[in-house]
Protein backbone atom coordinates (compact mmCIF):
# COMPACT_ATOMS: atom_id res chain seq x y z
CA UNK A 1 0.00 0.00 0.00
CA UNK A 2 1.28 3.49 -0.85
CA UNK A 3 2.14 6.05 1.78
CA UNK A 4 -0.05 8.78 0.28
CA UNK A 5 -3.74 8.75 1.02
CA UNK A 6 -5.59 8.42 -2.25
CA UNK A 7 -9.37 8.72 -2.45
CA UNK A 8 -11.29 5.49 -3.10
CA UNK A 9 -10.96 4.95 -6.85
CA UNK A 10 -14.71 4.74 -7.43
CA UNK A 11 -15.28 8.25 -6.10
CA UNK A 12 -13.10 9.49 -8.98
CA UNK A 13 -15.08 7.40 -11.44
CA UNK A 14 -18.35 8.81 -10.09
CA UNK A 15 -17.07 12.38 -10.12
CA UNK A 16 -15.33 12.41 -13.53
CA UNK A 17 -16.62 9.36 -15.45
CA UNK A 18 -19.18 11.34 -17.44
CA UNK A 19 -16.77 13.92 -18.80
CA UNK A 20 -14.12 11.27 -19.46
CA UNK A 21 -16.61 9.34 -21.59
CA UNK A 22 -17.34 12.50 -23.58
CA UNK A 23 -13.59 12.93 -24.07
CA UNK A 24 -13.08 9.28 -25.13
CA UNK A 25 -15.98 9.54 -27.61
CA UNK A 26 -14.67 12.73 -29.13
CA UNK A 27 -11.27 11.18 -29.65
CA UNK A 28 -12.31 7.77 -30.93
CA UNK A 29 -15.94 8.07 -32.05
CA UNK A 30 -19.26 7.37 -30.36
CA UNK A 31 -19.14 3.64 -31.03
CA UNK A 32 -15.75 3.16 -29.37
CA UNK A 33 -15.90 5.58 -26.47
CA UNK A 34 -17.20 3.16 -23.84
CA UNK A 35 -14.66 0.43 -24.64
CA UNK A 36 -11.84 2.94 -24.66
CA UNK A 37 -12.95 4.43 -21.34
CA UNK A 38 -13.22 0.99 -19.71
CA UNK A 39 -9.74 0.17 -20.92
CA UNK A 40 -8.46 3.53 -19.68
CA UNK A 41 -10.00 3.15 -16.22
CA UNK A 42 -8.52 -0.34 -15.83
CA UNK A 43 -5.12 1.07 -16.79
CA UNK A 44 -5.61 3.82 -14.24
CA UNK A 45 -6.57 1.27 -11.60
CA UNK A 46 -3.38 -0.68 -12.31
CA UNK A 47 -1.27 2.42 -11.85
CA UNK A 48 -3.26 3.89 -8.96
CA UNK A 49 -1.31 2.38 -6.03
CA UNK A 50 1.94 3.69 -7.54
CA UNK A 51 0.85 7.33 -7.61
CA UNK A 52 3.07 9.38 -5.34
CA UNK A 53 0.61 12.14 -4.59
CA UNK A 54 -3.10 12.71 -4.64
CA UNK A 55 -3.12 15.97 -6.59
CA UNK A 56 -4.46 16.64 -10.09
CA UNK A 57 -6.20 13.27 -10.23
CA UNK A 58 -8.76 14.54 -12.73
CA UNK A 59 -6.00 15.73 -15.07
CA UNK A 60 -4.22 12.42 -14.60
CA UNK A 61 -7.37 10.50 -15.60
CA UNK A 62 -7.67 12.70 -18.70
CA UNK A 63 -4.05 11.86 -19.62
CA UNK A 64 -4.63 8.12 -19.15
CA UNK A 65 -7.80 8.33 -21.26
CA UNK A 66 -6.00 10.32 -23.98
CA UNK A 67 -3.13 7.81 -24.12
CA UNK A 68 -5.55 4.89 -24.26
CA UNK A 69 -7.54 6.59 -27.02
CA UNK A 70 -4.36 7.19 -29.04
CA UNK A 71 -3.37 3.53 -28.64
CA UNK A 72 -6.84 2.57 -29.80
CA UNK A 73 -6.56 4.81 -32.88
CA UNK A 74 -3.14 3.32 -33.71
CA UNK A 75 -4.45 -0.23 -33.38
CA UNK A 76 -7.45 0.64 -35.54
CA UNK A 77 -5.20 2.12 -38.21
CA UNK A 78 -3.09 -1.06 -38.27
CA UNK A 79 -6.30 -3.02 -38.67
CA UNK A 80 -7.40 -0.85 -41.56
CA UNK A 81 -3.99 -1.07 -43.26
CA UNK A 82 -3.88 -4.86 -43.09
CA UNK A 83 -7.51 -5.33 -44.10
CA UNK A 84 -8.20 -7.23 -47.30
CA UNK A 85 -9.45 -6.42 -49.83
CA UNK A 86 -7.92 -2.94 -50.02
CA UNK A 87 -11.27 -1.47 -51.01
CA UNK A 88 -12.25 -1.47 -47.36
CA UNK A 89 -9.34 0.80 -46.51
CA UNK A 90 -11.07 3.93 -47.57
CA UNK A 91 -14.47 2.84 -46.32
CA UNK A 92 -15.46 5.42 -43.76
CA UNK A 93 -17.65 3.10 -41.67
CA UNK A 94 -15.33 3.38 -38.68
CA UNK A 95 -15.67 7.11 -38.62
CA UNK A 96 -18.58 8.91 -37.23
CA UNK A 97 -18.53 12.15 -39.10
CA UNK A 98 -16.91 14.13 -41.83
CA UNK A 99 -14.39 15.70 -39.49
CA UNK A 100 -13.07 12.30 -38.48
CA UNK A 101 -12.62 11.07 -42.02
CA UNK A 102 -11.04 14.40 -42.96
CA UNK A 103 -8.28 14.03 -40.40
CA UNK A 104 -8.03 10.22 -40.49
CA UNK A 105 -4.74 10.23 -42.43
CA UNK A 106 -2.93 12.53 -40.00
CA UNK A 107 -0.68 11.21 -37.21
CA UNK A 108 -2.60 10.19 -34.07
CA UNK A 109 -1.16 12.93 -31.86
CA UNK A 110 -2.14 15.50 -34.46
CA UNK A 111 -5.65 14.08 -34.74
CA UNK A 112 -6.02 14.31 -30.99
CA UNK A 113 -4.83 17.93 -30.97
CA UNK A 114 -7.26 18.85 -33.75
CA UNK A 115 -10.20 17.19 -31.99
CA UNK A 116 -9.39 18.96 -28.78
CA UNK A 117 -9.11 22.29 -30.60
CA UNK A 118 -12.09 22.11 -32.94
CA UNK A 119 -14.46 19.55 -31.42
CA UNK A 120 -13.90 20.20 -27.73
CA UNK A 121 -13.11 23.84 -28.42
CA UNK A 122 -10.24 23.94 -25.91
CA UNK A 123 -7.60 26.67 -25.85
CA UNK A 124 -3.94 25.72 -26.23
CA UNK A 125 -3.42 25.58 -22.47
CA UNK A 126 -6.26 23.07 -22.24
CA UNK A 127 -4.96 21.01 -25.16
CA UNK A 128 -1.49 20.97 -23.60
CA UNK A 129 -2.89 19.73 -20.31
CA UNK A 130 -4.78 16.89 -21.97
CA UNK A 131 -1.89 15.81 -24.18
CA UNK A 132 0.82 16.30 -21.61
CA UNK A 133 2.86 18.72 -23.74
CA UNK A 134 3.64 22.45 -23.59
CA UNK A 135 1.08 24.91 -24.92
CA UNK A 136 3.65 26.04 -27.52
CA UNK A 137 3.90 22.45 -28.76
CA UNK A 138 0.11 22.15 -28.80
CA UNK A 139 -0.19 25.32 -30.91
CA UNK A 140 2.49 24.05 -33.31
CA UNK A 141 0.76 20.72 -33.68
CA UNK A 142 -2.55 22.33 -34.53
CA UNK A 143 -1.15 24.90 -36.95
CA UNK A 144 1.06 22.43 -38.82
CA UNK A 145 -1.92 20.08 -39.14
CA UNK A 146 -3.99 22.89 -40.62
CA UNK A 147 -1.19 23.61 -43.13
CA UNK A 148 -1.11 19.93 -44.10
CA UNK A 149 -4.89 19.86 -44.59
CA UNK A 150 -4.70 23.04 -46.72
CA UNK A 151 -2.03 21.46 -48.90
CA UNK A 152 -4.40 18.55 -49.42
CA UNK A 153 -7.02 20.98 -50.60
CA UNK A 154 -9.17 20.94 -47.50
CA UNK A 155 -10.64 24.38 -46.83
CA UNK A 156 -9.42 24.39 -43.22
CA UNK B 1 -21.87 16.43 -15.60
CA UNK B 2 -23.84 13.31 -16.33
CA UNK B 3 -22.57 10.17 -14.64
CA UNK B 4 -21.77 6.99 -16.52
CA UNK B 5 -24.53 4.54 -17.52
CA UNK B 6 -25.05 1.80 -14.89
CA UNK B 7 -24.32 -0.88 -17.47
CA UNK B 8 -20.87 0.58 -18.15
CA UNK B 9 -20.10 1.04 -14.45
CA UNK B 10 -21.01 -2.62 -13.87
CA UNK B 11 -18.82 -3.74 -16.71
CA UNK B 12 -15.83 -1.72 -15.47
CA UNK B 13 -16.21 -2.94 -11.88
CA UNK B 14 -16.54 -6.59 -12.91
CA UNK B 15 -13.49 -6.35 -15.16
CA UNK B 16 -11.53 -4.80 -12.29
CA UNK B 17 -12.49 -7.65 -9.96
CA UNK B 18 -11.78 -10.28 -12.64
CA UNK B 19 -8.31 -8.88 -13.23
CA UNK B 20 -7.53 -8.74 -9.53
CA UNK B 21 -7.35 -4.93 -9.55
CA UNK B 22 -9.86 -4.25 -6.77
CA UNK B 23 -8.76 -4.00 -3.14
CA UNK B 24 -12.40 -3.91 -2.06
CA UNK B 25 -15.90 -3.86 -3.54
CA UNK B 26 -18.93 -2.15 -2.05
CA UNK B 27 -22.68 -2.28 -2.52
CA UNK B 28 -25.69 -0.50 -1.06
CA UNK B 29 -28.59 -2.62 0.10
CA UNK B 30 -32.09 -1.50 1.10
CA UNK B 31 -33.20 -3.28 4.29
CA UNK B 32 -35.97 -2.87 6.89
CA UNK B 33 -33.47 -0.99 9.09
CA UNK B 34 -32.39 1.36 6.31
CA UNK B 35 -29.92 1.43 3.49
CA UNK B 36 -26.76 -0.44 4.47
CA UNK B 37 -23.35 0.01 2.87
CA UNK B 38 -21.48 -3.29 2.66
CA UNK B 39 -17.77 -3.37 1.82
CA UNK B 40 -15.98 -6.59 1.06
CA UNK B 41 -12.27 -7.29 0.59
CA UNK B 42 -10.51 -10.35 -0.66
CA UNK B 43 -10.87 -12.12 2.69
CA UNK B 44 -14.44 -11.21 3.54
CA UNK B 45 -16.81 -8.46 4.60
CA UNK B 46 -14.69 -5.75 6.18
CA UNK B 47 -17.26 -3.03 6.90
CA UNK B 48 -21.02 -2.63 7.23
CA UNK B 49 -22.23 0.98 7.46
CA UNK B 50 -25.52 2.42 8.67
CA UNK B 51 -27.24 5.10 6.56
CA UNK B 52 -26.11 7.93 8.87
CA UNK B 53 -22.43 7.23 8.30
CA UNK B 54 -20.88 9.43 5.59
CA UNK B 55 -19.91 7.16 2.69
CA UNK B 56 -16.68 9.04 1.90
CA UNK B 57 -15.34 8.72 5.44
CA UNK B 58 -16.36 5.09 5.63
CA UNK B 59 -14.65 4.17 2.34
CA UNK B 60 -11.58 6.21 3.32
CA UNK B 61 -11.38 4.11 6.47
CA UNK B 62 -11.39 0.93 4.37
CA UNK B 63 -8.90 2.42 1.88
CA UNK B 64 -6.41 3.22 4.64
CA UNK B 65 -6.33 -0.44 5.62
CA UNK B 66 -6.95 -2.41 2.40
CA UNK B 67 -5.88 0.01 -0.32
CA UNK B 68 -7.61 2.68 -2.42
CA UNK B 69 -8.61 0.54 -5.39
CA UNK B 70 -12.23 0.39 -4.27
CA UNK B 71 -15.05 -0.15 -6.77
CA UNK B 72 -18.84 -0.44 -6.49
CA UNK B 73 -20.71 -3.46 -7.81
CA UNK B 74 -24.04 -5.01 -6.88
CA UNK B 75 -23.27 -7.89 -9.22
CA UNK B 76 -19.89 -8.82 -7.75
CA UNK B 77 -21.40 -8.82 -4.26
CA UNK B 78 -24.51 -10.71 -5.37
CA UNK B 79 -23.99 -13.59 -2.94
CA UNK B 80 -23.35 -11.26 -0.01
CA UNK B 81 -26.52 -9.31 -0.86
CA UNK B 82 -28.51 -12.55 -1.02
CA UNK B 83 -27.24 -13.67 2.39
CA UNK B 84 -28.24 -10.30 3.93
CA UNK B 85 -31.64 -10.45 2.26
CA UNK B 86 -32.18 -13.98 3.58
CA UNK B 87 -31.43 -12.65 7.08
CA UNK B 88 -33.92 -9.79 6.83
CA UNK B 89 -36.55 -11.99 5.17
CA UNK B 90 -36.21 -14.46 8.05
CA UNK B 91 -35.26 -17.29 5.69
CA UNK B 92 -31.81 -17.84 7.16
CA UNK B 93 -30.62 -15.78 10.10
CA UNK B 94 -27.08 -17.16 10.34
CA UNK B 95 -25.47 -14.52 8.05
CA UNK B 96 -22.97 -17.14 7.05
CA UNK B 97 -20.37 -14.94 5.35
CA UNK B 98 -16.60 -14.66 5.54
CA UNK B 99 -15.64 -11.69 7.72
CA UNK B 100 -12.38 -9.75 7.82
CA UNK B 101 -11.77 -7.92 11.10
CA UNK B 102 -8.91 -5.87 9.62
CA UNK B 103 -10.49 -2.62 10.83
CA UNK B 104 -10.54 -3.71 14.47
CA UNK B 105 -7.79 -1.99 16.39
CA UNK B 106 -6.79 -4.33 19.21
CA UNK B 107 -6.40 -8.03 19.79
CA UNK B 108 -8.77 -7.92 22.74
CA UNK B 109 -11.51 -6.33 20.66
CA UNK B 110 -10.91 -8.79 17.84
CA UNK B 111 -11.11 -11.68 20.28
CA UNK B 112 -14.32 -10.41 21.88
CA UNK B 113 -16.01 -9.89 18.49
CA UNK B 114 -14.91 -13.26 17.16
CA UNK B 115 -16.22 -15.03 20.24
CA UNK B 116 -19.48 -13.10 20.16
CA UNK B 117 -20.10 -14.12 16.58
CA UNK B 118 -19.23 -17.76 17.23
CA UNK B 119 -21.22 -18.22 20.41
CA UNK B 120 -24.25 -15.95 20.52
CA UNK B 121 -26.64 -16.99 17.77
CA UNK B 122 -29.90 -15.44 16.55
CA UNK B 123 -32.49 -15.21 19.33
CA UNK B 124 -29.84 -15.32 22.05
CA UNK B 125 -28.48 -12.40 24.09
CA UNK B 126 -25.53 -11.90 26.44
CA UNK B 127 -24.55 -9.12 28.86
CA UNK B 128 -21.40 -7.00 28.43
CA UNK B 129 -20.05 -8.59 31.61
CA UNK B 130 -21.02 -12.06 30.43
CA UNK B 131 -19.15 -11.61 27.15
CA UNK B 132 -16.15 -10.22 29.05
CA UNK B 133 -16.15 -13.36 31.20
CA UNK B 134 -16.22 -15.54 28.07
CA UNK B 135 -13.11 -13.74 26.78
CA UNK B 136 -11.47 -14.51 30.13
CA UNK B 137 -11.53 -10.92 31.44
CA UNK B 138 -14.64 -10.81 33.67
CA UNK B 139 -13.91 -7.24 34.81
CA UNK B 140 -13.59 -5.90 31.26
CA UNK B 141 -17.29 -5.19 30.59
CA UNK B 142 -16.46 -1.59 29.58
CA UNK B 143 -13.78 -2.77 27.15
CA UNK B 144 -16.34 -5.12 25.61
CA UNK B 145 -18.65 -2.12 25.31
CA UNK B 146 -15.94 -0.27 23.36
CA UNK B 147 -15.37 -3.30 21.15
CA UNK B 148 -19.08 -3.26 20.29
CA UNK B 149 -19.26 0.51 19.85
CA UNK B 150 -16.45 0.32 17.26
CA UNK B 151 -17.53 -2.97 15.63
CA UNK B 152 -16.80 -2.45 11.90
CA UNK B 153 -19.19 -5.19 10.79
CA UNK B 154 -22.42 -4.75 12.78
CA UNK B 155 -25.29 -7.20 12.24
CA UNK B 156 -22.85 -9.89 10.98
CA UNK B 157 -20.91 -9.65 14.24
CA UNK B 158 -24.03 -9.37 16.39
CA UNK B 159 -23.31 -6.58 18.87
CA UNK B 160 -27.07 -5.97 18.96
CA UNK B 161 -27.23 -9.16 21.07
CA UNK B 162 -25.05 -7.68 23.81
CA UNK B 163 -27.09 -5.98 26.55
CA UNK B 164 -26.39 -4.13 29.81
CA UNK B 165 -26.58 -6.25 32.97
CA UNK B 166 -28.99 -3.78 34.54
CA UNK B 167 -31.75 -4.20 31.95
CA UNK B 168 -32.84 -2.32 28.83
CA UNK B 169 -31.15 -2.58 25.43
CA UNK B 170 -28.33 -0.12 26.12
CA UNK B 171 -26.41 1.65 23.36
CA UNK B 172 -25.82 0.63 19.78
CA UNK B 173 -23.64 1.91 16.94
CA UNK B 174 -26.76 2.12 14.76
CA UNK B 175 -28.92 3.61 17.55
CA UNK B 176 -31.05 1.79 20.18
CA UNK B 177 -34.12 1.74 17.92
CA UNK B 178 -32.31 -0.44 15.38
CA UNK B 179 -31.02 -2.64 18.17
CA UNK B 180 -34.60 -3.26 19.32
CA UNK B 181 -35.74 -3.97 15.76
CA UNK B 182 -32.98 -6.51 15.18
CA UNK B 183 -33.66 -8.25 18.49
CA UNK B 184 -37.40 -8.35 17.82
CA UNK B 185 -36.73 -9.66 14.31
CA UNK B 186 -34.67 -12.49 15.80
CA UNK B 187 -37.32 -13.20 18.42
CA UNK B 188 -35.07 -12.45 21.39
CA UNK B 189 -36.79 -11.70 24.71
CA UNK B 190 -35.72 -8.23 25.83
CA UNK B 191 -36.92 -6.34 28.87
Amino acid sequence: MSAVVLPPFWSLVEAHGGELLVHARRMTGDANGEDVLQDALLRALRAYPRLRHAEHLRAWLYRVTTTTALDHLRARRREVLTDEPPATVSEPEHYDNAFDSLIAELPDGTQAALRLRFVEDLDYEGIAARLGCSSVAARQRVSSAIRTLRRQGVPA
Amino acid sequence: MKSLPARLLDSIASAAVREGLADAVYTRLETPIGRLLIVQGERGVVRVGFPEEPVDALLAQVAARLGSRIVASDRELGNTRDVFSAYFDGDDERLDLPVDLALVRSDFRREALTLLRAEIGPGQVVTYGGLAAKVGRPRAARAVGSACATNPVPIIVPCHRVLPGGGGVGGYAGGPARKRLLLAHEGAAVG
